[in-house]
């Protein structure tokens, strides 16, 4: 994502004299996250579904639960996927084709948020150990992009679980079969918030947008659980953090994290 | 139909002994629209005036671009166009340019922004030029887009909005025909201003009294 865009320089300047200034382009505060909206079951026909516009980053997220053969080393436990998907209509320099390493990354970034939180109670989803489990797979695709996609993936991809409900199966004759008419709501533990926070020079800024994107010399998405605590990190960009600069970011996510969680349990009660 | 209609693609204009011009076509006898936009009736010459789109290069043009890319012997500038714009080496450096001697990105760097003017419109993508009074590479100002459609809108009546805007906020605009406009002020309250007023020219879509509200933003808090 890097590269989707160049930004003349014009902009690149005006951005940094502003910052001096302690303001940012689009008139927030330094450690303010653009206004978040989330819909939930946009897609019918999906298991679960959501729709996340972060300023003007939107991105539609749609569950899909099936049965599927578990990992060798995690018998005991379901599945759980996440993919991301930049659609040639988000920006004029998106392009179809496989997957560049900016996007898997953004689809790795999420996916870990989510994983490594322990948000959805995998144990549940063994229908026979070893053999059988149920798979839940999360697409995320992005419809118009202006920066941040991490954070808008993963709330969108978060809220689309949430709302996701999974369809029982029973083992027969060593095969899973569908019971018609039966489901469950998804056994949900936690609920992760990504924020990513970008560095230019000495200021930390919390979800950059495309034009500042650009311009980012170091950049870190940290996601936090429901205790605030954190459970995934990524850094990316050409330069660094400071220790103190780390710290910072820590503590800006748990703030930011808090906020933008109450978004989410908003958008998604009684979805279900 | 009269002048000044909205018409959207396959409306028909006039019928009868017209030319088509810019974004119509003659289908036996009926001047069909190609485009959504405002149609104009000029003698016997149809126009349709689009209401968005990018912008089409024509020849002296004057227009603000951005280096994208370069190669050995010329620099891709995005002129806001189907086509992107070519600079060659040569029209800085020189007809004695050496692609072994001179480095191009020592002149124009990806991002930079410059001033120019459509050189050539051949079969492939138009030639800009940057020499010339007053082209070249833009240091300094503040860049606002708006609809190439609309640059009429802005130049109009011999530039008498500019003029005003200009007079009014002590700033200097740079109004390329691709929809990308330079201004500079030294006082950022008279920036703001005609920054406002260049953008609100880009958002009306279709009104008279243009005048009466750019006139209304350059008062404000006066």
């Amino acid at each position: 994502m890097t590269n989707l865009s160049i930004i003349d320089k014009l902009k690149r300047s005006k951005i940094l004299d502003l910052l001096q200034e302690g303001k940012r382009i689009d008139g927030r505060a330094l450690d303010e996250s653009r206004p978040l909206v989330i819909d939930t079951g946009v897609i019918p026909h999906a298991n679960g579904s959501a729709r996340a516009r972060l300023g003007d980053t939107e991105i539609v997220s749609g569950i899909k639960v099936q049965p599927d053969r578990p990992f060798p080393d995690m018998g005991d436990k379901g599945i759980f996927m996440c993919t991301a998907e930049i659609l040639p209509l988000a920006h004029p320099s998106a392009e179809t084709g496989p997957p560049q390493p900016p996007v898997i990354e953004l689809a790795r970034v999420v996916d870990r948020g989510i994983r490594e939180s322990g948000m959805i109670d995998l144990s549940q989803f063994v229908l026979e150990k070893d053999k059988a489990v149920i798979g839940l797979f999360a697409d995320c695709v992005v419809t118009d992009h202006d920066g941040n996609l991490f954070d808008a993936c993963s709330y969108a991809a978060v809220a689309a679980i949430i709302t996701s409900t999974v369809p029982k199966w029973e083992m027969k004759d060593d095969k899973p079969t569908l019971i018609e008419d039966q489901e469950s709501p998804t056994p949900i533990t936690t609920i992760p918030v990504s924020v990513t926070m970008g560095r230019i020079g000495e200021f930390i800024i919390v979800d950059p947008n495309l034009d500042e994107w650009e311009c980012l010399d170091a950049r870190i998405t940290i996601t936090t659980n429901s205790d605030g605590n954190i459970v995934a990190l990524q850094k990316g960009g050409d330069d660094g953090f400071s220790v103190e600069q780390l710290v910072k970011c820590s503590e800006l996510s748990i703030v930011s994290g808090k906020k933008i969680r109450e978004i989410i349990k908003q958008a998604t009660e009684g979805t279900q | 139909m009269s002048q000044d209609q909205f018409v959207l693609p396959g409306d028909i204009i006039v019928t009868g002994d017209y030319q088509p011009e810019q974004n119509v076509i003659l289908d036996g006898d009926r001047l069909m629209s190609t485009a959504i936009g405002f149609s104009e009736i000029k003698d016997d010459l149809v126009t349709v005036t689009p209401l968005t789109g990018l912008y089409i290069p024509k020849t002296d043009d004057l227009v603000v671009g951005k280096i994208v890319s370069h190669n050995a012997l010329s620099w891709e500038v995005n002129i806001n166009s189907y086509y992107p714009g070519i600079l060659t080496a040569s029209d800085i450096f020189g007809k004695d340019y050496s692609p072994s001697r001179d480095d191009l990105s020592l002149k124009l760097n990806t991002g930079d922004i410059v001033l120019a003017r459509i050189a050539n419109l051949g079969s492939r993508d138009p030639l800009i030029t940057i020499t010339g009074e007053n082209l070249g590479k833009i240091d300094s100002g503040e860049l606002v887009k708006i609809s190439p459609a609309k640059i009429p809108r802005l130049t109009e009546k011999n530039g008498s909005m500019i003029q005003t805007i200009e007079e009014s906020t002590n700033a200097t605009i740079t109004v390329g025909q691709n929809g990308l406009i330079i201004l500079k002020c030294d006082n950022s309250a008279g920036l703001k201003k005609a920054i406002a007023s260049v953008k609100m020219i880009g958002m009306i879509q279709y009104e008279v009294n243009i005048e009466d509200k750019i006139q209304n933003i350059l008062d404000e808090s006066n």
